[in-house]
Protein backbone atom coordinates (compact mmCIF):
# COMPACT_ATOMS: atom_id res chain seq x y z
CA UNK A 1 0.00 0.00 0.00
CA UNK A 2 0.78 3.71 -0.18
CA UNK A 3 1.87 3.83 -3.76
CA UNK A 4 1.44 7.52 -4.84
CA UNK A 5 -1.06 6.87 -7.72
CA UNK A 6 0.53 8.44 -10.93
CA UNK A 7 -0.19 8.79 -14.14
CA UNK A 8 1.67 9.43 -17.67
CA UNK A 9 0.20 11.30 -20.77
CA UNK A 10 2.77 11.39 -24.10
CA UNK A 11 1.44 13.50 -26.84
CA UNK A 12 2.46 10.77 -29.08
CA UNK A 13 5.12 8.51 -29.27
CA UNK A 14 6.97 5.69 -27.54
CA UNK A 15 6.44 1.85 -29.58
CA UNK A 16 3.76 2.98 -30.83
CA UNK A 17 4.76 5.89 -32.75
CA UNK A 18 8.69 6.23 -32.28
CA UNK A 19 10.40 2.69 -33.51
CA UNK A 20 14.10 2.70 -32.26
CA UNK A 21 13.28 5.08 -29.85
CA UNK A 22 12.83 3.23 -26.32
CA UNK A 23 13.37 6.27 -24.13
CA UNK A 24 9.82 7.60 -22.92
CA UNK A 25 8.51 3.60 -22.67
CA UNK A 26 11.98 3.19 -20.16
CA UNK A 27 10.73 5.87 -18.27
CA UNK A 28 7.24 4.21 -18.14
CA UNK A 29 9.01 0.85 -17.15
CA UNK A 30 11.10 3.01 -14.18
CA UNK A 31 8.48 5.18 -12.58
CA UNK A 32 6.88 1.56 -11.93
CA UNK A 33 10.02 0.89 -9.22
CA UNK A 34 9.35 -2.44 -9.95
CA UNK A 35 12.14 -4.52 -11.45
CA UNK A 36 10.50 -6.76 -13.73
CA UNK A 37 6.86 -4.81 -13.89
CA UNK A 38 3.56 -6.46 -14.91
CA UNK A 39 2.67 -4.40 -17.85
CA UNK A 40 -0.73 -4.73 -19.25
CA UNK A 41 -2.04 -3.20 -22.35
CA UNK A 42 -4.83 -1.80 -23.39
CA UNK A 43 -5.48 -1.52 -27.89
CA UNK A 44 -9.19 -0.82 -27.32
CA UNK A 45 -8.72 2.67 -28.76
CA UNK A 46 -7.73 0.71 -32.04
CA UNK A 47 -10.12 -1.24 -31.97
CA UNK A 48 -7.59 -3.94 -30.76
CA UNK A 49 -6.20 -4.19 -33.84
CA UNK A 50 -3.86 -7.15 -34.27
CA UNK A 51 -0.24 -5.42 -35.29
CA UNK A 52 -0.56 -3.64 -32.53
CA UNK A 53 -1.10 -6.24 -29.74
CA UNK A 54 2.18 -7.86 -31.62
CA UNK A 55 4.51 -4.49 -31.77
CA UNK A 56 3.72 -4.39 -27.64
CA UNK A 57 4.93 -7.84 -27.27
CA UNK A 58 7.84 -7.26 -29.22
CA UNK A 59 8.82 -4.10 -27.23
CA UNK A 60 8.41 -5.40 -23.67
CA UNK A 61 8.09 -8.89 -23.26
CA UNK A 62 12.35 -9.05 -22.67
CA UNK A 63 11.61 -6.55 -19.83
CA UNK A 64 8.40 -7.03 -18.47
CA UNK A 65 5.68 -9.27 -17.71
CA UNK A 66 3.19 -8.76 -20.61
CA UNK A 67 -0.71 -9.19 -21.04
CA UNK A 68 -3.46 -7.51 -23.00
CA UNK A 69 -6.82 -7.13 -22.47
CA UNK A 70 -9.28 -7.45 -26.07
CA UNK A 71 -12.63 -5.97 -25.37
CA UNK A 72 -13.77 -6.96 -28.69
CA UNK A 73 -12.45 -10.58 -28.80
CA UNK A 74 -13.53 -11.64 -24.78
CA UNK A 75 -15.41 -14.63 -26.24
CA UNK A 76 -12.77 -15.70 -28.81
CA UNK A 77 -9.70 -16.33 -26.23
CA UNK A 78 -6.84 -15.38 -28.70
CA UNK A 79 -4.52 -14.90 -25.74
CA UNK A 80 -5.84 -12.01 -23.73
CA UNK A 81 -7.03 -11.55 -20.56
CA UNK A 82 -9.98 -13.97 -19.91
CA UNK A 83 -12.58 -13.83 -17.02
CA UNK A 84 -12.48 -11.59 -14.64
CA UNK A 85 -10.39 -8.17 -16.40
CA UNK A 86 -10.95 -6.24 -12.55
CA UNK A 87 -8.31 -8.34 -10.57
CA UNK A 88 -6.04 -8.68 -13.56
CA UNK A 89 -6.03 -4.54 -14.11
CA UNK A 90 -5.35 -4.35 -9.78
CA UNK A 91 -2.72 -6.11 -10.13
CA UNK A 92 -0.40 -4.67 -12.83
CA UNK A 93 2.48 -2.28 -12.15
CA UNK A 94 1.79 -0.29 -15.62
CA UNK A 95 -1.32 0.13 -17.78
CA UNK A 96 -0.33 1.20 -21.25
CA UNK A 97 -3.36 2.65 -23.22
CA UNK A 98 -2.28 2.54 -27.23
CA UNK A 99 -4.22 5.11 -29.30
CA UNK A 100 -6.85 5.38 -31.67
CA UNK A 101 -10.09 6.73 -31.27
CA UNK A 102 -10.88 8.58 -27.91
CA UNK A 103 -14.61 8.60 -28.27
CA UNK A 104 -14.49 4.49 -28.90
CA UNK A 105 -12.12 3.79 -26.50
CA UNK A 106 -14.39 5.67 -23.71
CA UNK A 107 -17.96 4.46 -25.04
CA UNK A 108 -16.04 0.79 -24.85
CA UNK A 109 -14.66 0.76 -21.46
CA UNK A 110 -18.14 2.34 -20.30
CA UNK A 111 -20.02 -0.77 -22.19
CA UNK A 112 -17.38 -3.09 -20.00
CA UNK A 113 -16.87 -0.55 -16.47
CA UNK A 114 -13.62 -0.71 -17.31
CA UNK A 115 -13.25 3.31 -16.56
CA UNK A 116 -14.56 2.18 -12.99
CA UNK A 117 -11.96 -0.22 -12.98
CA UNK A 118 -8.75 2.50 -14.14
CA UNK A 119 -10.02 5.15 -11.46
CA UNK A 120 -9.38 2.05 -9.02
CA UNK A 121 -6.07 0.70 -10.61
CA UNK A 122 -5.18 4.09 -10.13
CA UNK A 123 -6.06 5.05 -6.66
CA UNK A 124 -4.07 1.69 -5.76
CA UNK A 125 -0.80 3.11 -7.74
CA UNK A 126 -1.29 1.21 -10.49
CA UNK A 127 0.72 3.59 -12.97
CA UNK A 128 -1.32 4.52 -16.30
CA UNK A 129 0.19 5.65 -18.76
CA UNK A 130 -1.18 6.58 -22.78
CA UNK A 131 -0.43 8.25 -25.90
CA UNK A 132 -2.68 10.06 -28.15
CA UNK A 133 -6.44 8.56 -27.11
CA UNK A 134 -4.65 7.04 -24.40
CA UNK A 135 -3.44 10.28 -23.22
CA UNK A 136 -6.87 12.21 -23.74
CA UNK A 137 -8.55 9.53 -21.49
CA UNK A 138 -7.53 10.47 -18.20
CA UNK A 139 -8.52 14.24 -18.47
CA UNK A 140 -11.11 15.89 -17.61
CA UNK A 141 -11.73 17.27 -21.26
CA UNK A 142 -10.03 17.20 -24.36
CA UNK A 143 -9.84 18.02 -28.06
CA UNK A 144 -10.61 14.97 -30.56
CA UNK A 145 -10.24 15.71 -34.32
CA UNK A 146 -10.96 12.62 -35.57
CA UNK A 147 -14.36 12.93 -38.28
CA UNK A 148 -14.67 16.61 -38.99
CA UNK A 149 -13.53 19.53 -37.07
CA UNK A 150 -11.72 19.38 -33.99
CA UNK A 151 -14.41 18.62 -30.92
CA UNK A 152 -14.48 18.66 -27.21
CA UNK A 153 -14.76 15.09 -25.56
CA UNK A 154 -15.45 14.13 -21.87
CA UNK A 155 -12.65 12.26 -20.47
CA UNK A 156 -12.43 9.92 -17.53
CA UNK A 157 -11.44 13.29 -15.47
CA UNK A 158 -9.08 11.52 -13.32
CA UNK A 159 -7.03 15.00 -13.96
CA UNK A 160 -8.99 17.81 -13.66
CA UNK A 161 -7.75 19.82 -16.89
CA UNK A 162 -7.89 19.35 -20.14
CA UNK A 163 -5.54 18.05 -23.22
CA UNK A 164 -4.93 18.34 -26.15
CA UNK A 165 -2.35 15.71 -27.98
CA UNK A 166 0.12 15.93 -31.31
CA UNK A 167 -0.17 19.68 -30.38
CA UNK A 168 2.14 20.39 -33.43
CA UNK A 169 -0.04 19.48 -35.46
CA UNK A 170 -3.38 21.61 -36.51
CA UNK A 171 -5.50 21.30 -32.92
CA UNK A 172 -3.13 23.88 -31.43
CA UNK A 173 -5.95 26.72 -32.50
CA UNK A 174 -9.24 25.02 -31.46
CA UNK A 175 -7.42 23.85 -28.26
CA UNK A 176 -6.13 27.60 -27.73
CA UNK A 177 -9.51 29.10 -28.70
CA UNK A 178 -11.77 26.62 -26.48
CA UNK A 179 -10.20 27.74 -23.74
CA UNK A 180 -9.25 31.32 -24.46
CA UNK A 181 -13.35 31.60 -24.77
CA UNK A 182 -13.66 29.41 -21.02
CA UNK A 183 -15.71 26.38 -23.41
CA UNK A 184 -13.06 24.05 -22.23
CA UNK A 185 -10.56 24.39 -19.08
CA UNK A 186 -7.15 25.58 -18.86
CA UNK A 187 -5.02 21.97 -19.35
CA UNK A 188 -2.03 21.02 -21.13
CA UNK A 189 -0.39 20.72 -25.17
CA UNK A 190 1.82 18.42 -25.46
CA UNK A 191 3.35 17.33 -28.97
CA UNK A 192 4.88 13.91 -30.01
CA UNK A 193 8.18 12.64 -28.12
CA UNK A 194 6.55 14.91 -24.89
CA UNK A 195 5.29 13.30 -21.41
CA UNK A 196 3.62 14.54 -18.77
CA UNK A 197 4.16 12.80 -15.51
CA UNK A 198 1.45 13.64 -12.73
CA UNK A 199 1.79 12.48 -9.07
CA UNK A 200 -1.39 12.63 -7.93
CA UNK A 201 -3.25 15.27 -9.62
CA UNK A 202 0.28 17.34 -9.80
CA UNK A 203 2.48 17.59 -12.44
CA UNK A 204 5.84 16.32 -11.19
CA UNK A 205 7.94 16.54 -14.21
CA UNK A 206 7.53 16.65 -18.33
CA UNK A 207 9.99 14.40 -20.08
CA UNK A 208 10.47 13.95 -23.62
CA UNK A 209 12.42 11.37 -26.40
CA UNK A 210 13.77 13.79 -28.19
CA UNK A 211 15.25 17.53 -28.42
CA UNK A 212 12.74 19.05 -30.31
CA UNK A 213 9.25 18.04 -28.69
CA UNK A 214 7.50 20.79 -26.30
CA UNK A 215 4.57 20.73 -23.72
CA UNK A 216 2.79 23.87 -23.13
CA UNK A 217 0.32 24.72 -19.96
CA UNK A 218 -2.58 26.80 -22.08
CA UNK A 219 -4.64 29.04 -19.85
CA UNK A 220 -7.24 31.86 -20.75
CA UNK A 221 -4.10 34.37 -21.34
CA UNK A 222 -2.68 32.02 -23.59
CA UNK A 223 0.03 29.30 -23.32
CA UNK A 224 3.28 28.60 -21.33
CA UNK A 225 5.97 26.72 -22.72
CA UNK A 226 6.80 23.96 -19.67
CA UNK A 227 10.37 22.77 -19.34
CA UNK A 228 11.22 19.72 -20.60
CA UNK A 229 14.00 16.99 -19.31
CA UNK A 230 14.98 15.43 -22.44
CA UNK A 231 15.58 12.04 -21.51
CA UNK A 232 18.56 11.67 -24.14
CA UNK A 233 20.36 14.33 -22.34
CA UNK A 234 20.09 13.20 -19.28
CA UNK A 235 21.17 9.63 -20.30
CA UNK A 236 24.23 10.67 -22.42
CA UNK A 237 24.87 13.32 -18.81
CA UNK A 238 24.70 9.94 -16.99
CA UNK B 1 -42.14 4.89 -44.54
CA UNK B 2 -38.85 3.83 -42.91
CA UNK B 3 -36.01 2.07 -45.57
CA UNK B 4 -35.82 -2.32 -45.57
CA UNK B 5 -34.16 -3.73 -42.99
CA UNK B 6 -31.49 -6.81 -44.30
CA UNK B 7 -31.05 -8.74 -40.78
CA UNK B 8 -28.95 -11.81 -41.42
CA UNK B 9 -28.90 -14.85 -39.08
CA UNK B 10 -24.53 -15.11 -40.30
CA UNK B 11 -22.84 -15.49 -43.41
CA UNK B 12 -22.38 -13.03 -46.19
CA UNK B 13 -18.99 -12.13 -47.07
CA UNK B 14 -17.41 -11.17 -43.80
CA UNK B 15 -17.95 -15.27 -42.99
CA UNK B 16 -15.88 -18.03 -44.49
CA UNK B 17 -16.29 -18.79 -48.21
CA UNK B 18 -19.21 -16.05 -48.58
CA UNK B 19 -23.07 -15.72 -49.62
CA UNK B 20 -22.47 -14.01 -53.39
CA UNK B 21 -26.24 -14.12 -53.10
CA UNK B 22 -27.08 -12.21 -49.90
CA UNK B 23 -24.42 -9.80 -51.19
CA UNK B 24 -26.50 -9.60 -54.64
CA UNK B 25 -29.61 -9.40 -52.83
CA UNK B 26 -28.95 -5.75 -50.77
CA UNK B 27 -27.62 -4.26 -54.32
CA UNK B 28 -31.50 -5.43 -55.36
CA UNK B 29 -32.90 -3.93 -52.10
CA UNK B 30 -31.11 -0.98 -52.49
CA UNK B 31 -31.60 -0.46 -56.50
CA UNK B 32 -30.74 1.83 -58.80
CA UNK B 33 -27.94 1.19 -61.32
CA UNK B 34 -25.07 1.83 -58.84
CA UNK B 35 -26.14 2.44 -55.32
CA UNK B 36 -23.83 3.64 -52.73
CA UNK B 37 -22.85 0.93 -49.81
CA UNK B 38 -21.16 1.95 -46.80
CA UNK B 39 -19.75 -0.82 -44.40
CA UNK B 40 -19.76 -0.34 -40.76
CA UNK B 41 -17.01 -2.19 -39.23
CA UNK B 42 -17.36 -1.21 -35.59
CA UNK B 43 -18.15 -4.32 -33.95
CA UNK B 44 -15.07 -5.58 -35.43
CA UNK B 45 -13.31 -3.15 -34.04
CA UNK B 46 -12.89 -1.70 -37.65
CA UNK B 47 -10.73 -5.23 -38.63
CA UNK B 48 -8.65 -5.19 -41.36
CA UNK B 49 -9.47 -8.60 -42.36
CA UNK B 50 -13.66 -7.64 -42.33
CA UNK B 51 -12.96 -4.65 -44.38
CA UNK B 52 -10.61 -6.51 -46.89
CA UNK B 53 -13.23 -8.68 -47.02
CA UNK B 54 -15.84 -6.43 -47.69
CA UNK B 55 -14.27 -4.72 -50.79
CA UNK B 56 -13.65 -8.12 -52.28
CA UNK B 57 -17.39 -8.64 -51.88
CA UNK B 58 -18.30 -5.70 -53.08
CA UNK B 59 -15.80 -3.91 -55.26
CA UNK B 60 -16.32 -5.33 -58.27
CA UNK B 61 -20.05 -5.23 -58.20
CA UNK B 62 -21.73 -2.17 -59.66
CA UNK B 63 -22.08 -0.32 -56.61
CA UNK B 64 -19.59 2.74 -55.25
CA UNK B 65 -18.32 0.82 -51.95
CA UNK B 66 -17.02 2.98 -49.17
CA UNK B 67 -16.08 1.88 -45.13
CA UNK B 68 -16.40 3.91 -42.00
CA UNK B 69 -14.00 3.73 -39.41
CA UNK B 70 -15.11 5.12 -36.04
CA UNK B 71 -10.77 4.02 -34.55
CA UNK B 72 -8.54 5.75 -37.36
CA UNK B 73 -8.64 8.78 -38.70
CA UNK B 74 -10.73 9.58 -41.76
CA UNK B 75 -8.32 12.48 -43.07
CA UNK B 76 -11.93 14.03 -44.32
CA UNK B 77 -13.98 17.43 -42.53
CA UNK B 78 -17.01 15.12 -43.34
CA UNK B 79 -19.10 14.47 -40.57
CA UNK B 80 -20.02 11.01 -40.14
CA UNK B 81 -23.77 12.41 -40.18
CA UNK B 82 -23.23 13.81 -43.82
CA UNK B 83 -21.13 10.29 -44.77
CA UNK B 84 -23.74 8.13 -43.72
CA UNK B 85 -27.08 10.18 -45.40
CA UNK B 86 -25.62 10.14 -48.52
CA UNK B 87 -25.81 6.28 -48.64
CA UNK B 88 -28.20 3.88 -50.00
CA UNK B 89 -26.87 1.15 -47.98
CA UNK B 90 -25.60 0.61 -44.42
CA UNK B 91 -24.23 -2.64 -43.84
CA UNK B 92 -23.05 -3.25 -40.74
CA UNK B 93 -20.72 -5.88 -39.72
CA UNK B 94 -20.46 -8.41 -36.62
CA UNK B 95 -18.46 -8.61 -33.69
CA UNK B 96 -19.27 -7.36 -30.73
CA UNK B 97 -22.43 -6.09 -30.01
CA UNK B 98 -22.13 -4.40 -26.80
CA UNK B 99 -18.98 -2.65 -27.71
CA UNK B 100 -20.73 -1.56 -31.37
CA UNK B 101 -23.43 0.12 -29.96
CA UNK B 102 -21.49 1.72 -26.58
CA UNK B 103 -19.21 3.36 -29.50
CA UNK B 104 -22.21 4.53 -31.84
CA UNK B 105 -23.56 6.10 -28.87
CA UNK B 106 -20.30 7.73 -28.20
CA UNK B 107 -20.08 9.20 -31.76
CA UNK B 108 -24.37 10.03 -32.21
CA UNK B 109 -24.52 7.19 -34.36
CA UNK B 110 -27.21 5.53 -33.06
CA UNK B 111 -29.42 9.02 -34.10
CA UNK B 112 -27.73 9.07 -37.27
CA UNK B 113 -28.59 5.16 -38.12
CA UNK B 114 -32.39 6.40 -37.13
CA UNK B 115 -32.24 9.20 -39.44
CA UNK B 116 -31.01 7.08 -41.95
CA UNK B 117 -33.46 4.61 -41.77
CA UNK B 118 -36.28 7.18 -41.20
CA UNK B 119 -34.61 8.64 -44.98
CA UNK B 120 -35.68 5.29 -46.60
CA UNK B 121 -32.00 4.00 -46.44
CA UNK B 122 -31.70 0.16 -46.26
CA UNK B 123 -30.08 -1.10 -43.12
CA UNK B 124 -28.45 -4.28 -43.88
CA UNK B 125 -25.93 -6.61 -41.15
CA UNK B 126 -25.43 -9.84 -40.15
CA UNK B 127 -25.14 -10.93 -36.49
CA UNK B 128 -24.12 -8.17 -33.97
CA UNK B 129 -25.35 -6.01 -37.47
CA UNK B 130 -28.41 -7.55 -37.59
CA UNK B 131 -29.54 -7.94 -33.76
CA UNK B 132 -29.31 -4.25 -33.05
CA UNK B 133 -32.22 -2.96 -35.23
CA UNK B 134 -34.50 -5.03 -32.63
CA UNK B 135 -35.34 -4.32 -29.30
CA UNK B 136 -32.89 -6.81 -27.85
CA UNK B 137 -31.25 -10.58 -28.78
CA UNK B 138 -28.49 -12.27 -27.24
CA UNK B 139 -24.92 -11.48 -27.29
CA UNK B 140 -21.49 -12.93 -26.64
CA UNK B 141 -19.85 -10.01 -26.24
CA UNK B 142 -18.15 -10.25 -22.92
CA UNK B 143 -17.66 -13.88 -23.16
CA UNK B 144 -21.07 -16.38 -22.30
CA UNK B 145 -24.37 -15.41 -23.82
CA UNK B 146 -26.10 -13.28 -22.06
CA UNK B 147 -29.39 -10.74 -23.29
CA UNK B 148 -28.72 -7.55 -24.70
CA UNK B 149 -30.83 -4.37 -25.40
CA UNK B 150 -30.71 -3.45 -29.31
CA UNK B 151 -31.48 0.27 -30.68
CA UNK B 152 -35.20 -0.81 -30.58
CA UNK B 153 -36.05 0.16 -34.50
CA UNK B 154 -37.80 -3.04 -34.88
CA UNK B 155 -40.47 -4.75 -32.25
CA UNK B 156 -39.34 -8.03 -31.16
CA UNK B 157 -36.09 -9.60 -30.53
CA UNK B 158 -33.78 -11.92 -32.61
CA UNK B 159 -30.97 -14.49 -32.31
CA UNK B 160 -28.46 -15.45 -34.33
CA UNK B 161 -26.06 -18.40 -35.48
CA UNK B 162 -28.69 -20.78 -34.32
CA UNK B 163 -26.75 -23.71 -35.99
CA UNK B 164 -23.01 -22.21 -35.81
CA UNK B 165 -23.30 -21.59 -32.13
CA UNK B 166 -26.61 -22.93 -30.51
CA UNK B 167 -25.31 -21.91 -27.47
CA UNK B 168 -27.42 -18.64 -27.71
CA UNK B 169 -30.83 -20.84 -27.95
CA UNK B 170 -30.98 -21.67 -24.30
CA UNK B 171 -30.59 -18.12 -23.09
CA UNK B 172 -33.13 -16.67 -26.28
CA UNK B 173 -35.88 -19.20 -25.11
CA UNK B 174 -35.42 -18.56 -21.14
CA UNK B 175 -35.44 -14.55 -21.92
CA UNK B 176 -38.07 -14.86 -24.02
CA UNK B 177 -40.19 -17.03 -21.36
CA UNK B 178 -39.46 -14.51 -18.61
CA UNK B 179 -40.20 -11.86 -20.71
CA UNK B 180 -36.73 -10.63 -20.58
CA UNK B 181 -37.14 -10.08 -24.49
CA UNK B 182 -40.46 -10.30 -26.84
CA UNK B 183 -40.60 -12.86 -28.79
CA UNK B 184 -38.62 -13.23 -31.98
CA UNK B 185 -36.66 -14.88 -34.32
CA UNK B 186 -33.57 -16.98 -34.24
CA UNK B 187 -32.09 -17.28 -37.77
CA UNK B 188 -29.03 -19.95 -38.78
CA UNK B 189 -26.08 -18.53 -40.55
CA UNK B 190 -27.33 -17.90 -44.20
CA UNK B 191 -30.51 -16.59 -43.37
CA UNK B 192 -32.04 -13.35 -44.02
CA UNK B 193 -34.96 -11.26 -42.75
CA UNK B 194 -36.42 -9.04 -44.91
CA UNK B 195 -38.47 -6.39 -43.25
CA UNK B 196 -40.30 -3.23 -44.71
CA UNK B 197 -41.69 -1.00 -42.18
CA UNK B 198 -42.13 -3.22 -38.98
CA UNK B 199 -43.36 -6.52 -41.32
CA UNK B 200 -41.40 -9.12 -42.44
CA UNK B 201 -41.71 -9.40 -46.01
CA UNK B 202 -39.45 -12.15 -47.31
CA UNK B 203 -37.42 -15.04 -45.60
CA UNK B 204 -34.46 -16.06 -47.62
CA UNK B 205 -31.58 -18.09 -47.37
CA UNK B 206 -28.36 -18.61 -49.30
CA UNK B 207 -27.77 -22.20 -48.16
CA UNK B 208 -30.22 -25.57 -48.83
CA UNK B 209 -31.18 -26.68 -45.05
CA UNK B 210 -30.84 -23.33 -43.49
CA UNK B 211 -34.07 -22.41 -41.14
CA UNK B 212 -35.07 -19.31 -39.74
CA UNK B 213 -37.05 -20.43 -36.27
CA UNK B 214 -39.98 -17.85 -34.77
CA UNK B 215 -40.07 -18.03 -30.69
CA UNK B 216 -42.62 -16.69 -29.03
CA UNK B 217 -44.41 -17.01 -25.44
CA UNK B 218 -47.93 -18.11 -24.38
CA UNK B 219 -48.73 -18.20 -21.05
CA UNK B 220 -45.36 -18.37 -20.28
CA UNK B 221 -44.49 -21.17 -22.35
CA UNK B 222 -42.25 -21.22 -25.39
CA UNK B 223 -43.87 -22.08 -28.22
CA UNK B 224 -41.32 -22.19 -31.71
CA UNK B 225 -42.14 -22.84 -35.48
CA UNK B 226 -39.63 -23.37 -38.07
CA UNK B 227 -39.99 -21.92 -41.51
CA UNK B 228 -38.00 -23.05 -44.13
CA UNK B 229 -36.42 -19.86 -46.11
CA UNK B 230 -36.95 -19.02 -49.65
CA UNK B 231 -33.38 -20.47 -51.02
CA UNK B 232 -31.64 -17.38 -53.16
CA UNK B 233 -29.89 -17.39 -56.48
CA UNK B 234 -28.49 -20.37 -57.74
CA UNK B 235 -29.49 -22.77 -55.11
CA UNK B 236 -27.63 -21.56 -52.58
CA UNK B 237 -24.47 -23.09 -53.20
CA UNK B 238 -23.00 -19.70 -52.91
CA UNK B 239 -21.02 -20.15 -56.05
CA UNK B 240 -19.98 -16.77 -58.13
CA UNK B 241 -20.75 -15.84 -61.65
CA UNK B 242 -18.18 -16.60 -63.05
CA UNK B 243 -17.63 -20.17 -61.61
CA UNK B 244 -21.15 -20.77 -62.07
CA UNK B 245 -20.31 -20.38 -66.33
CA UNK B 246 -17.38 -22.33 -65.64
CA UNK B 247 -18.69 -25.14 -64.26
CA UNK B 248 -21.42 -25.11 -67.39
CA UNK B 249 -18.69 -24.58 -70.15
CA UNK B 250 -17.09 -27.62 -68.18
CA UNK B 251 -20.34 -29.83 -68.16
CA UNK B 252 -20.46 -29.22 -71.82
CA UNK B 253 -17.13 -30.04 -73.42
CA UNK B 254 -17.86 -33.13 -70.82
CA UNK B 255 -20.91 -34.04 -72.63
CA UNK B 256 -19.90 -33.61 -75.63
CA UNK B 257 -16.62 -35.93 -74.98
CA UNK B 258 -18.95 -38.58 -74.21
CA UNK B 259 -21.25 -38.00 -77.41
CA UNK B 260 -17.69 -38.76 -79.48
CA UNK B 261 -16.67 -41.76 -77.52
CA UNK B 262 -20.04 -42.98 -78.24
Amino acid sequence: MGRVPQILALGGGGFSMEAGNPLVDDFALQITGADRPRVCFMPTASGDADHYVVRFYRRFSAVAECSHVSLFRRDKGAGAVEGDIESHLLAQDLIYVGGGSVLSLLGTWRAHGVDAMLRRAWRRGVVLCGLSAGSLCWFAEAVTAFHGPPQSVRGLGILPYSNCVHYEGGRRTAFADAIASGQMRPGYGVEDGAALHFAGRELADVVSSREDADAYFVGPGGERRLGVRCLARTLAAA
Amino acid sequence: MNGTILALGGGGFTMGPGDPALDELVLELAGGPSPRVLFLPTAGGDAAAQIAAFYGAFGDRPCRAEVLSLFRLHGSLKTIRDIVLEQDVIYVGGGSMRNMLAIWRAHGLDVILREAWEREIVLAGLSAGAMCWFDGGVTMSSGPPEVIDGLGFLPGSLSVHADGEPGRLPVFYDAIRSGALPGGWALDDGVGLVIEGDEVSRIVSSRPGATALRVDAVSSEIVRSRTQPALLGDGGRGVSADIREFRALSDASRRSARRTSR
